[in-house]
């Protein structure tokens, strides 16, 4: 997937929109999927596909893994351009 | 502060008022009823009289056609009917010009007054019934976006708390999901970084002997890096947070201690990405964040004090069993090198890994309870004394059953002279039956038995060795340990070790009989 198609879904847009609103935000795919409202095992798809394309860094351990907001600044702007 | 809140809560009551779609339908309703009236909403509980009259005059036909004075008694008027209607707090209906009715209805939630919706120039022979179904009415709409207003604030307050609430509960499971202190101190630091958006992280534990503050872990993002450094208790910002014990905040930098009974280290942070000051709500997270980490960190430090116990144990016991025979129950760094290298290429997990450390030094503990004379017997075990043998890894899991932190290893004891077709013992399990352990330590001490010394015949090469663990593949041993021990043994770090300690192994060592089924054979110990 790439960036823009990921913005044509609305899962992985709603999660973009919740980590660009919330960047200090770490969460479990059960958080996001809370968050977002959206089924788990589908959010739990779409973060790795945004993990894939640089959007959300993960934080892996034996139990879970905590999905954080990228820090790529011209990423950020271009992310802020195309939620508009 | 308060009151910039009620001022922004009263422009929203009354933007979404001015919108209300059932607000503009009762109006189109009651008009039917009320023509020709003139509605107006009135944004405050003190109306001053100029902004009466912008609001009720301006619009009002019959004022526009008025003298001034007849203008500003109509004005003082409403403003009287308006102080009545907040005085009583309910609907007051009042007589306008040339017969018409007007009303002013208070806009309240509890003692809270905000306004007035009211109409005047109706017609006369409005009904107190419909005035009062009017009132009714507008008290809905206006409690319906009350609520709303209330929903917003609450979601608008407790969604950023209940999502930085999630945050700290993930890296809570997050840093306590690891003992290993090496993997812990980086991960707190990655965390930390992630949550505060900053670029620079530093972890640093006190050295109380020293006084000094020794690093652990730094996590640097920009691309001109800071060396790590020591620093001293009292010095510069982690020292000072250690020093007194509280978070030390600047623009750029924020230290938070790690409190334990004492300070026992602390987390810096550096240079926000967005070149913002660190907050107080930002100390607030991280010392939360610094609570949880003590813990973790607490817990990573006894779990290794533990591990060192129950190393301190093995050895203690492979010492009481070497005593008894020199060279026989330490095994030699390089065999501990090839168990774990096999383990670590089968994807053990560390549990593993360490389980099959502490049975490359114990499996054959369990030769305490076979006869010294039958040990070292040169000649030909007798049947019965080979029965005695067969009893030894069971023997070796009684002496380790009451260490609860080698409950893992007892299975690779008991199992390791298992054959992977079921022909070996004590219970004739086969391929998959076999613990995966205890199928790689079934390669490793056969490997181990041939190449070491025995009174009774001539060790084997490493690369005799190695092709008798060949030529059992799939018999006596599961080919899969047996391609990547091959691979294993072809490591020059291993040969290295190998060489090293194979050549200094001094003559009358290992003196006992390689008891590994099939291969006791192949090293020397044959069974009558």
């Amino acid at each position: 997937m790439n960036l823009e198609a990921v913005f044509n879904s609305p899962t992985h847009r709603k999660i973009i929109q919740f980590f660009h609103e919330n960047q200090a935000s770490i969460d479990t795919p059960k958080g996001v999927a809370t968050w977002v409202g959206e089924d788990r095992l589908k959010v739990k798809d779409a973060l790795e596909d945004l993990v894939d394309i640089g959007i959300l860094t993960p934080h892996r351990s034996t139990s879970t893994t905590g999905y954080g907001y990228t820090r790529d600044s011209k990423l950020i702007r271009k992310i802020e351009r195309l939620l508009k | 502060m308060e009151e910039t809140v009620n001022h922004v809560y009263q422009k929203e009551l009354f933007d979404r008022l001015a919108k209300s779609v059932g607000l503009k339908k009762g109006e189109e309703c009651f008009g039917c009823y009320l023509k020709p009236a003139l509605w107006w909403i009135i944004e405050k509980p003190n109306p001053k009289p100029n902004e009466l009259e912008k609001i009720i005059a301006c619009n009002c036909a019959y004022l526009k056609r008025s003298k001034n004075k007849n203008k500003a008694r109509c004005i003082k008027d409403v403003n009287d009917h308006i102080k009545t209607a907040a005085r009583e707090k309910k609907l007051v209906l009042f007589e306008c010009h040339e017969g018409l009715h007007g009303f002013i209805y208070p806009i309240m939630q509890g003692d809270k007054h905000y306004g007035y919706i009211g109409a005047c120039y109706a017609k006369k022979d409005v009904t107190p019934q419909i005035l009062d179904i009017f009132a009714t009415f507008t008290d809905t709409i206006v409690r319906e976006i009350q609520k709303e207003l209330e929903l917003s604030k609450l979601y608008e307050t407790i969604r950023p708390r209940a999502i930085a609430l999630s945050t700290v509960h993930t890296v809570h499971r997050l840093i306590s999901s690891t003992l290993n202190l090496h993997e812990l101190l980086p991960r707190v630091a990655r965390l930390s970084l992630q949550i505060m958006r900053a670029n620079r992280c530093s972890i640093k534990l006190v050295d109380a002997r020293k006084k000094t503050l020794l690093p652990k872990a730094t996590i640097d993002l920009r691309e001109k890096r800071t060396r790590l450094k020591k620093v001293k208790v009292g010095k510069y910002a982690p020292g000072k947070a250690v020093k007194f014990g509280r978070p030390i905040r600047g623009e750029d930098f924020l230290a938070t201690p790690l409190i334990d009974e004492d300070v026992i280290g602390v987390i810096t942070l550096y240079d926000k990405v967005d070149d913002k000051p660190f907050t107080a709500f930002d100390q607030e997270i991280m010392s939360t964040l610094a609570e949880q980490a003590v813990i973790a960190i607490k817990n990573a430090q006894l779990y290794k004090e533990q591990e060192r116990l129950t190393l301190g144990s093995i050895k203690s016991l492979a010492a009481v069993l070497e005593s008894r025979a020199p060279g026989t129950y330490v095994p030699k760094a390089s065999f501990l090198k090839i168990a774990v290298a096999i383990g670590q290429d089968m994807h053990l997990d560390a549990e593993g890994l360490k389980s099959l450390e502490y049975a490359a030094i114990l499996h054959d503990a369990g030769e305490i309870f076979v006869p010294e004379t039958v040990l070292s017997k040169p000649d030909k075990l007798t049947g019965k004394e080979y029965e005695m043998v067969k009893e030894h890894p069971a023997a070796g899991v009684t002496i380790i059953r009451h260490i609860k932190a080698l409950k893992t290893v007892m299975p690779i004891i008991l199992y390791h002279h298992e054959n992977y077709d079921g022909s070996g013992y004590p219970k004739g399990l086969k391929k998959d039956q076999i613990p995966v352990g205890a199928r790689i330590m079934a390669v490793v001490s056969a490997f181990e038995a041939m190449i070491a010394k025995r009174p009774y015949r001539t060790p084997k090469t490493i690369e005799e060795a190695t092709e008798e663990i060949r030529s059992h593949s799939g018999t006596q041993f599961d080919p899969k340990v047996v391609d990547i021990f091959l691979k294993v043994i072809r490591r020059k770090d291993v040969r290295a070790a190998l060489s090293k300690e194979v050549k200094i192994d001094a003559p009358g060592n290992g003196a006992r009989h390689a008891f590994n089924g099939d291969i006791a054979e192949y090293t020397g110990g044959k069974i009558q």
